[in-house]
C-alpha cells in the first residue's frame, strides 16, 4: 500500500504533544488510583487508618457471599448489557451505513439528542414507564395480557438493564458505525463478484473486518455499565444492587476506605479475568473457523 | 460472429447525471477488449452492470444470448479485478485466491491444485501465507488477477488493475497480461484511461466519453483513422487545424485555416464552405532546414523549445499567427538538434492531412 505522507517540520516535539494529557491523567487518574490501591492494603479500626500491609480486605471481600454476590452480578448485568446492545446496534449501523446512507447524519444527530438530556430525568422518565400504575403496566393490563401490575418491571436487575442499555445506546453505536463506514466496499464487492450471496459476504467479509469495532462497543459498555451505580439506586432495588452501590457506601456512610479500595480492585481484578476468559474463548473460535489455512506445500 | 457480451442500449443514471446514454456494445468471445475514456466517462459503470454491481437503468445486458441484467453478481460467472484491488485483508494470499472455489463448494483437493496453479501462472509460488498488508503493489495486483482468474469466469473484468503501479511494473504487468490472455483465451473487458495501454493491450479498443461510444476498432485504426476530434487528440497527440473546405477536386480537397491552406484526401460528403477539422499526426510531419517543396502541406516557423526523449525529440515551434505546434523527430541516428530560435521548415504531405467533421 501506497500512502502520501506530508512530513512537516514539528514544532512540537512528540513528548510535549502528549505531555498536557499524561500529565493531567497521572495528577487526576494514576495518582489517585495508586493511593487507593495503597489504602486496599490497610485496614480501618475505629476512625483511624491502620498503616500495617495486609490482605485482610481483599479476603474479606472475596470470602464474603455478599460481596462477592454484587460483584459477580454487576458483571452479569454489564455483560448482558454488552451483548445485547451489540445486537441492537449492529443492525442498526449495518443500515445507516450501506441503506439509510442519505440519513446517516440524521440518524446519528437523534442518537446523540438522547445525549442532551440529563441522566437523572431520564432515569425518573423510566421510572413513570416502568412503575406499576406506568405506562408499561397499564398497557399491559389494557391489554389482557396482565392480571395486576408486573413487578419484575422496577425494582430488578432487567430494570437497570433496560435503562442502562437506553443510556449507553449512542456510546455503542459508534465504534460499529466508523467500522463499517472505513470498510472498503469494493473487497464487499469482490467477494459477491466471486459468487458469495449477501449472508456469506456478511459472515466471511463484513462481520471479521468491523470484529475490532464490536470489540471496542462491547468492552466500552461493558466497563462502563458494569460500574455503574446510580441506575440501580433509583430502580434497581434490592435486587438490583450493584458492587457500585456497596463501594459508594462503604466510600461515604461508612467511611471505610480501605474496604471500599478492596472492592474496587478486587472487582478490577475480576474484570480483567473475564475480560481475558471471553477474549481467550474469542481467539480459540476465530481460530477453529482459520484452521483451513491452505498450507499448500505441506 | 460469436458474442460473449452484448451490451442493448444500457442507459445508467445517477440521480440527475447520466452515467451512460443508451450504450450498445458487443463483445467477441476471447478478445481483448479496452474501455478507453477520461474519467467519469462511464467506462467503469458499464464494466459494473457486467459485473452485476451496477444495475442499469434501461437496457439488457445479454451472457451469450440469455438476459442477464437482473441477475444478482453473485450468480454471474464473470468475474473481475478491481481498480485498488480489493483483496481480503483478513485472508492469506492462499485464501484470497481460493475464496471462490470455497464459496463453490469445490473439494479441497482441487481447490489446492487450482490455488497452486493460479500462484505459478501470476508467479506468485512461496507468497501463499503472506497477508494481503505484506505484499507490494504489484503482488497485490497478481493475487486479485489470480483470485478472479481461479473461478475461470467466462469474461474477466479489469477495472484500471494497473493504475496505481509505477511505470516500469505497468509496463511489465502489461505484457504479462496479454501473455496471460493468450494463453487461457478468456475474454477480457479492461477499463483504462490510459490510451498507451489501452493500444497495448487491445484487440480493440472502444473510445468512451461523457457516456456515449465515441468511436470501435483496432488500435491501428483508432490511431490512424480517428473518427472525431476527440479521439484524435485523447489517442496519442496531434496537431489540431480548425478551418473551411474551400476547395475541393475529386482526389483532394482543401481546407482554408487561420494559419494557412491544408491539403487532406477528400471524403465524397464533404461541401465547400464546411467547417471542418484537421488532423495532423506530430510523427508524420517533417522538419527541415530548406522549404520542403515536395510536401503539399507546408509552414515555416522558428523553434520554441526542444524537448529530447531519447528515441525521438519534440519540437515546440511558433507558426505565423503565434500558434505553437507540436512536432515529433525520429532520431534514427545521431544528428544535431535544433536548438530554441532557429527558423525550421515543417511540412506534411496530404494523405497525412486527416478531416474530422466533429
Amino acid at each position: 500500500m501506497v500512502t502520501s505522507q506530508t512530513d512537516r517540520p514539528s514544532i512540537l516535539s512528540p513528548w510535549l504533544r502528549v505531555g498536557p494529557l499524561t500529565i493531567m491523567m497521572v495528577i487526576f487518574f494514576v495518582a489517585p488510583i495508586g493511593i487507593f490501591f495503597v489504602y486496599s492494603f490497610w485496614t480501618k479500626e475505629g476512625w483511624d487508618i491502620v498503616r500495617q500491609w495486609t490482605f485482610e480486605n481483599y479476603i474479606y471481600v472475596l470470602t464474603s457471599p455478599v460481596y462477592t454476590k454484587l460483584i459477580f452480578r454487576s458483571l452479569g448485568v454489564g455483560l448482558r448489557i454488552a451483548i445485547l446492545s451489540v445486537i441492537i446496534v449492529y443492525p442498526l449501523a449495518y443500515t445507516m451505513v450501506f441503506k439509510f446512507e442519505k440519513y446517516r447524519d440524521l440518524i446519528l444527530f437523534l442518537l446523540a439528542i438522547s445525549l442532551f438530556s440529563n441522566y437523572l430525568v431520564r432515569i425518573y422518565a423510566w421510572r413513570a414507564i416502568l412503575s406499576s400504575n406506568g405506562l408499561v403496566n397499564w398497557l399491559l393490563m389494557s391489554a389482557g395480557l396482565a392480571d395486576g401490575p408486573q413487578p419484575y418491571l422496577l425494582y430488578s436487575q432487567w430494570g437497570v438493564i433496560l435503562i442502562l442499555l437506553n443510556v449507553y445506546l449512542p456510546f455503542a453505536t459508534l465504534p460499529i458505525y466508523s467500522a463499517l463506514l472505513n470498510l472498503d466496499r469494493d473487497v464487499i464487492a469482490a467477494a459477491a463478484d466471486l459468487g458469495a450471496s449477501p449472508l456469506r459476504v456478511f459472515a466471511e467479509v463484513t462481520l471479521p473486518l468491523t470484529m475490532p469495532g464490536v470489540i471496542v462497543s462491547f468492552v466500552f459498555i461493558f466497563l462502563l455499565t458494569s460500574g455503574d451505580f446510580v441506575t440501580p439506586v433509583f430502580v434497581g432495588g434490592k435486587e438490583g444492587m450493584m458492587i457500585g452501590n456497596a463501594v459508594a457506601e462503604q466510600f461515604g456512610a461508612l467511611a471505610n476506605w480501605p474496604l471500599g479500595s478492596a472492592m474496587v480492585f478486587s472487582t478490577v481484578i475480576l474484570i480483567g479475568l473475564l475480560l481475558g476468559l471471553i477474549f481467550l474463548v474469542y481467539r480459540i473460535v476465530r481460530n477453529v473457523i482459520n484452521r483451513k489455512r491452505y498450507d499448500l506445500y505441506r | 460472429m460469436d458474442y460473449i457480451i452484448q451490451f442493448h442500449e444500457i442507459t445508467k443514471r445517477f440521480g440527475h447525471v447520466v452515467a451512460l446514454d443508451k450504450v450498445s456494445l458487443e463483445v467477441k468471445k476471447g478478445e481483448f477488449l479496452s474501455l478507453l475514456g477520461p474519467s467519469g466517462c462511464g467506462k467503469t459503470t458499464l464494466l459494473r452492470t457486467c459485473a452485476g454491481l451496477e444495475q442499469p437503468t434501461k437496457g439488457q445486458v445479454l451472457l451469450e444470448g440469455q438476459d442477464i441484467t437482473h441477475m444478482p453478481a453473485y450468480k454471474r460467472p464473470v468475474n473481475m479485478v478491481f481498480q485498488r484491488w480489493a483483496l481480503f485483508p483478513h485472508k492469506t494470499v492462499a485464501e484470497n485466491i481460493a475464496f471462490g472455489l470455497t464459496i463453490k463448494k469445490t473439494p479441497r483437493p482441487d481447490i489446492i491444485r487450482q490455488v497452486r496453479a493460479m500462484l505459478e501462472l501470476v508467479k506468485l509460488e512461496g507468497y501463499e501465507n503472506r497477508f494481503p498488508k505484506q505484499l507490494s503493489g504489484g503482488q497485490s495486483q497478481r493475487v486479485a488477477l489470480a483470485r478472479a482468474l481461479v473461478m475461470q469466469p467466462k469474461v474477466l473484468l479489469l477495472d484500471e488493475p494497473l493504475g496505481s503501479l509505477d511505470l516500469k511494473l505497468r509496463q511489465e504487468m502489461q505484457i504479462e497480461l496479454i501473455n496471460i490472455h493468450k494463453r487461457l483465451g478468456t475474454t477480457f473487458i479492461y477499463v483504462t484511461h490510459d490510451q498507451e495501454e489501452a493500444l497495448t493491450m487491445s484487440d480493440r479498443v472502444v473510445v468512451m466519453n461523457h457516456g456515449h461510444i465515441v468511436q470501435i476498432g483496432p488500435p491501428a485504426q483508432i490511431y490512424q483513422k480517428p473518427n472525431s476530434v476527440f479521439a484524435a487528440q485523447f489517442i496519442g497527440q496531434t496537431i489540431l487545424f480548425q478551418g473551411q473546405v474551400s476547395a475541393k477536386n475529386g482526389e483532394s480537397c482543401q481546407v482554408a485555416t487561420d494559419e494557412l491552406i491544408i491539403t487532406c484526401p477528400t471524403g465524397s460528403d464533404l461541401h465547400i464552405g464546411q467547417d471542418v477539422f484537421v488532423s495532423v499526426r506530430p510523427e508524420r510531419v517533417r522538419l527541415n532546414d530548406t522549404p520542403l517543396v515536395d510536401l503539399e502541406n507546408r509552414l515555416e516557423g522558428s523553434i520554441v523549445n526542444t524537448i529530447f526523449k531519447g528515441p525521438a525529440v519534440y519540437y515546440q515551434i511558433e507558426a505565423p499567427g503565434g500558434r505553437i505546434i507540436t512536432v515529433q523527430q525520429h532520431l534514427e541516428q545521431d544528428i544535431p538538434l535544433y536548438e530554441a530560435g532557429s527558423n525550421v521548415f515543417v511540412g506534411w504531405s496530404s494523405k497525412n492531412s486527416q478531416i474530422l467533421l466533429q
